[in-house]
């Protein structure tokens, strides 16, 4: 089954009277532009950034794609939430500042739970748990209010956005939770490979080895744990989105609200379900933030809502609903991050990647409508 | 009364000071085309919707099968086999054939002991298939969102999902709206498939030709109430137009 | 006494690399990462490139946009997959949350400079953070002290006195809090002490938030901005309350806009730190360390100018307004 915008749809599905090849490939190429574009970009970075250092400097290093994958991991968590409410028509403008929330509140629980003897694996589950429950209901108030009240979406994650903030604020110290176990670091930056290479080298996995000096110099690490989380956040949602009949009815109320409610399909219980969904990821995020800085913050996803809409829209995901893809969410991230990260390798001010994503946002926004006008030519060859 | 499948009887309802559907009954029997004529803000899509769970009748009673129905939501009278395709169609453009088809209805393949469904894709696109071509509906592919379809086509797949469902009566409203010469007789010639398969057809209209060409009964409205019952063989254009214009009224409240 | 220093670091260095002729051939490259972008860490930047310029390193600048853990990690990260820096000077954006990633950064082989700010409690040798390899920065507890004392004279000692701060969990402001706070409750006791409140280095906010206290406090008499975003903005406030004169401000951090407001009135007093020292020495450290010297101070208190009225057209003090040219 296949849906409008699919951007790993094959390429030869096309409607009757094709048309030419040269129409064909506009069409492929206006659903793989964001790959290109990546790929382009990645191949830009490997040849300019050693021509700028003189060779000492080279871009297509493990560690620089392990840092990418670690800088993908909060933009892309809320992308993956804010891919499923856009495909369902909506928008939740309030993810930034719910993965704040969580981070304080996962903070919070998870202190408290180790403080009061609980060993720091289950006080790291207690923290998860206040990081989704307190997700959940600003989700579930979030659908609610949209859904029964009909208030648009724009208006109440906005409006839920300044009250999750200030909730943030008010249940942390001055805006930052500290005082966290000391082993806590482990669960946010170790990995799940390390490798040092050369003499006195070796693999090993799960935990830090205990070297030092020069083997910790040439020391790898691959597949932090916040990035496997992600990876397997991101499989459930692709799972939840392509093969579910949850995520097919979220493609039907984005495509058709009135086909979905004439279906039988319970709009108003999706709808909620589509926002917790989402809320939920940010709450992933803001946990493992906490991991990652052992410290709950409520201004750490401040920036971060903006990045997540950029990354979703690049990625091909329609703002009026009913299409786009999970991979296209990660291909937006990833675009970012490595523009990010190219940047600073090139010593280029970091301010550039703002104008940049800001203008494939906009070409990305150009290429979708585009894409609409050469369907729209061959939709009326096709009519018998 | 056997053989009628939709009786409706003495039904009233009114929108504040306006009374759309003004004491009607009429009657649909198995193996027949009836046709609703009448001019704009005649009362027809109010009737209907009121036959099909969309509003509760002021007054007045359905009997669907033999049985005395109070619908509640579109949903009660689908359930009971009424299905209706408004002018919209509602369907889902963004989806295939397939899945609008199914849209709601989705057959879903169990794992790990019902712990986890997936949708059932082959299936229901196998399914499909056997419901296009049994109306003789032929898609160059199934998977194209139904976007890119024309409005004949998106008709008839609005068809095929009523009659996968088992539909024992159809509603249609304005089918052959905003259609080609070419795509009017294909959704005639659909209409007169269901019939002939069992399923009547209550064809809203205010295009006579098509009323001519299908139906084997009329029955006119004007402002409200029925004003003329007519074997459809047995009439003509002028006469009908009389009626829809409220030159004629026959007065057959029962 | 900073100057002796200097002169022997610089003589030391200039020693160092004239007898060891390969070193100066592969060039010392060094990364800037400063917390944000204010005009504080402008001439801090002055004087990293000035420092590289005379010393012949090659300086990688990236400043992250807003004030945050989550802006300066990842351009920390990726200073340090480059993979070809030696040092890093850094201003550190919290004082726990950023230990992780500079601990892995000097595992990598970078030593870490911090600037401005420091980790953990800022004693590298005995504290609980030991792997920077010095603290370059202001006496920031002493500075708050400073502030005090001039704020205090200049409400005649007695009365209110409101605290904006920007970010909780930062050594150089909190330092300065902790200073004034100390100094009020000792020598002062007729002084009430409201805040600190948090502005999270947003201008707008501060001055927001002064115009609440300014509005709620009657007997509110003085307003220490411990930074250049507080000061400018508590200073705003004051003014847009039609209360410069009347109400003393005390500015930490010599922007222009601050002896702006010390010439209308609105502020008595301005503590100038000395970011170009700062940004200098730090570079200085680095290319000392490189060429092999050991017995670099782990701790260096680069000093204030205190500028008033009085004394603020004279050049040898105004030298220390920040100026970016």
């Amino acid at each position: 089954m296949t849906v409008r915008g699919s951007i790993v749809a094959p390429a030869g599905a096309h409607g009757p009277g094709e048309g030419s090849s040269l129409k064909r490939l506009a069409l492929f190429l206006s659903r793989m532009w964001a790959w290109l574009f990546l790929a382009v970009m990645v191949l830009f970075f490997v040849v300019a950034v050693p021509l700028s250092t003189g060779g000492s400097v080279n871009f297509l290093t493990i560690r620089n794609s392990q840092n990418i994958l670690v800088a993908i991991v909060p933009v892309l968590l809320l992308g993956l939430g804010q891919t499923f409410v856009l495909i369902a028509a909506g928008i939740d403008l309030s993810v930034g500042w719910v993965m704040s929330l969580a981070s304080v509140l996962s903070a919070l629980a998870l202190r408290d739970a180790f403080n009061s003897g609980a060993p720091l694996p289950v006080a790291v589950l207690a923290g998860l748990a206040a990081a989704l429950a307190g997700a959940g209901v600003v989700g579930f108030l979030n659908g609610w209010i949209i859904a029964k009240l009909k208030v648009p979406a724009f208006i109440v994650t906005l409006g839920s956005s300044f009250i999750v903030r200030g909730v943030a604020y008010l249940m942390s110290e001055n805006s930052t939770v500290i005082g966290l176990p000391a082993g806590l670091g482990a669960y946010g930056n170790d990995a799940l490979i390390y490798y040092i290479s050369g003499p006195g080298g070796g693999v090993y996995f799960l935990h830090r080895p205990e070297v030092g000096g020069e083997l910790l110099r040439r020391m790898e690490i691959i597949l932090p744990y916040p990035v496997l989380a992600t990876a397997f956040v991101l499989a459930l949602i692709m799972f939840l989105l392509h093969k579910t009949q949850f995520g097919r009815h979220t493609y039907a109320i984005g495509g058709s609200m009135d086909a979905s409610v004439r279906s039988g399909i319970p709009v108003d219980r999706h709808v909620i379900k589509v926002y917790m969904l989402s809320a939920a990821t940010a709450g992933v995020a803001g946990f493992l933030s906490t991991l990652r800085f052992t410290a709950g913050s409520a201004v750490i996803g401040d920036s971060l809502l903006l990045s997540s809409i950029a990354a979703v829209i690049i990625g091909g995901v329609s703002m009026f609903g009913g299409a786009g893809t999970v991979i296209g969410t990660v291909i937006g991230a990833l675009i970012i991050a490595v523009l990010t990260t190219g940047l600073v390798m090139l010593n280029v001010d970091a301010f550039w990647q703002f104008i940049v994503v800001g203008t494939v946002v906009i070409v990305a926004v150009l290429i979708d409508q585009s894409r609409d006008l050469i369907i729209g030519r061959q939709r009326r060859g096709a009519a018998q | 009364m056997s053989d009628a499948l939709l009786q409706v009887r003495n039904l009233r309802k009114s929108f504040g000071g306006l009374t759309a559907v003004d004491d009607v009954s009429l009657e649909v029997r198995r193996g027949e085309v009836v046709g609703l004529l009448g001019d704009n803000g005649a009362g027809k899509s109010t009737l209907i919707k009121c036959v099909s769970g969309v509003y509760q009748p002021d007054a007045g009673e359905i009997v669907f099968d033999g049985a005395t129905m109070t619908f509640t939501t579109p949903m009660d009278a689908r359930r009971h086999g009424i299905e209706t395709i408004y002018q919209d169609l509602a369907l889902a453009n963004n989806l295939d054939v397939g899945a609008n088809i199914f849209l709601g209805r989705e057959v879903k393949k169990r794992w790990l002991g019902g712990l986890v469904h997936t949708l059932d894709d082959r299936r229901m696109a196998q399914q499909s298939r056997v419901t296009l071509d049994s109306l003789q509906i032929r898609f160059p592919t199934l998977t194209q969102p139904i976007e890119t379809l024309s409005g004949g086509q998106r008709q008839a797949v609005a068809i095929a999902r009523a009659v996968y469902w088992d539909a024992k009566l159809m509603i249609m409203d304005e089918p052959t709206n905003n259609l080609g010469v070419p795509e009017q007789h294909k959704v005639l010639e659909l209409i007169r498939t269901l019939r002939d398969r069992g399923v009547p057809v209550v064809l809203i209209t205010h295009v006579l030709p098509d009323a001519f060409a299908v139906t084997d009964r009329v029955v006119v409205m004007h402002r409200g109430r029925k004003v003329a019952e007519k074997v459809t063989a047995q009439t003509n254009t002028e006469e009908l137009v009389q009626y829809m214009v409220g030159a004629r009224d026959d007065d057959v409240a029962a | 006494m900073r100057k002796t220093t200097l002169a022997a670091l610089a003589a030391g260095v200039a020693i160092a690399l004239a007898s060891q002729p390969t070193l100066a051939a592969d060039k010392l490259k060094i990364g800037f990462l400063p917390g944000v972008v204010d005009p504080f860490y402008q001439v801090m930047q002055l004087g990293v490139e000035k420092a590289a310029k005379d010393l012949g390193a090659e300086v990688v600048t990236q400043v992250p946009p807003t004030w945050g853990v989550e802006a300066q990690t990842p351009l920390l990260d990726a200073m340090v997959a480059r993979g070809d820096l030696n040092y890093i000077i850094i201003a550190p954006v919290d004082k726990d949350q950023m230990v992780g990633p500079l601990k892995t950064a000097a595992d990598h082989g970078i030593k870490i400079i911090t600037v401005d700010t420091y980790l953990g409690d800022g004693d590298y040798v005995k504290g609980p953070v030991k792997f920077p390899l010095s603290y370059i920065g202001s006496d920031n507890i002493e500075g708050g002290r400073i502030a005090a004392r001039g704020l205090a004279k200049a409400i005649g000692g007695k009365g209110s006195v409101y605290i904006n701060s920007t970010n909780p969990n930062v050594s150089s402001v909190e330092g300065r809090a902790v200073g004034f706070k100390e100094v009020m409750a000792k020598e002062f006791p007729d002084i009430k002490v409201i805040g600190p409140d948090f502005n999270l280095d947003d201008p707008n906010k501060a001055a927001q938030q002064t115009a609440a206290v300014l509005s709620r406090e009657p007997n509110l008499a003085g307003v220490f901005g411990t930074n250049v975003f507080s000061a400018q903005g508590a200073g705003t406030a004051v003014v847009n309350a039609g209360l410069g004169g009347h109400v003393q401000v005390v500015a930490y951090d010599a922007t222009q806009l601050a002896i702006e407001l010390m010439d209308k009135g609105v502020v008595s007093l301005v503590l100038a730190q000395k970011p170009f020292d700062m940004g200098y020495l730090a570079v200085a450290f680095a290319a000392s360390d490189a060429a092999g010297v050991t017995s670099l101070p782990p701790r260096v208190e680069t000093g204030f100018a205190i500028i008033d009225k009085d004394n603020v057209k004279d050049p040898a003090i105004a030298r220390f307004i920040y100026k970016v040219k």
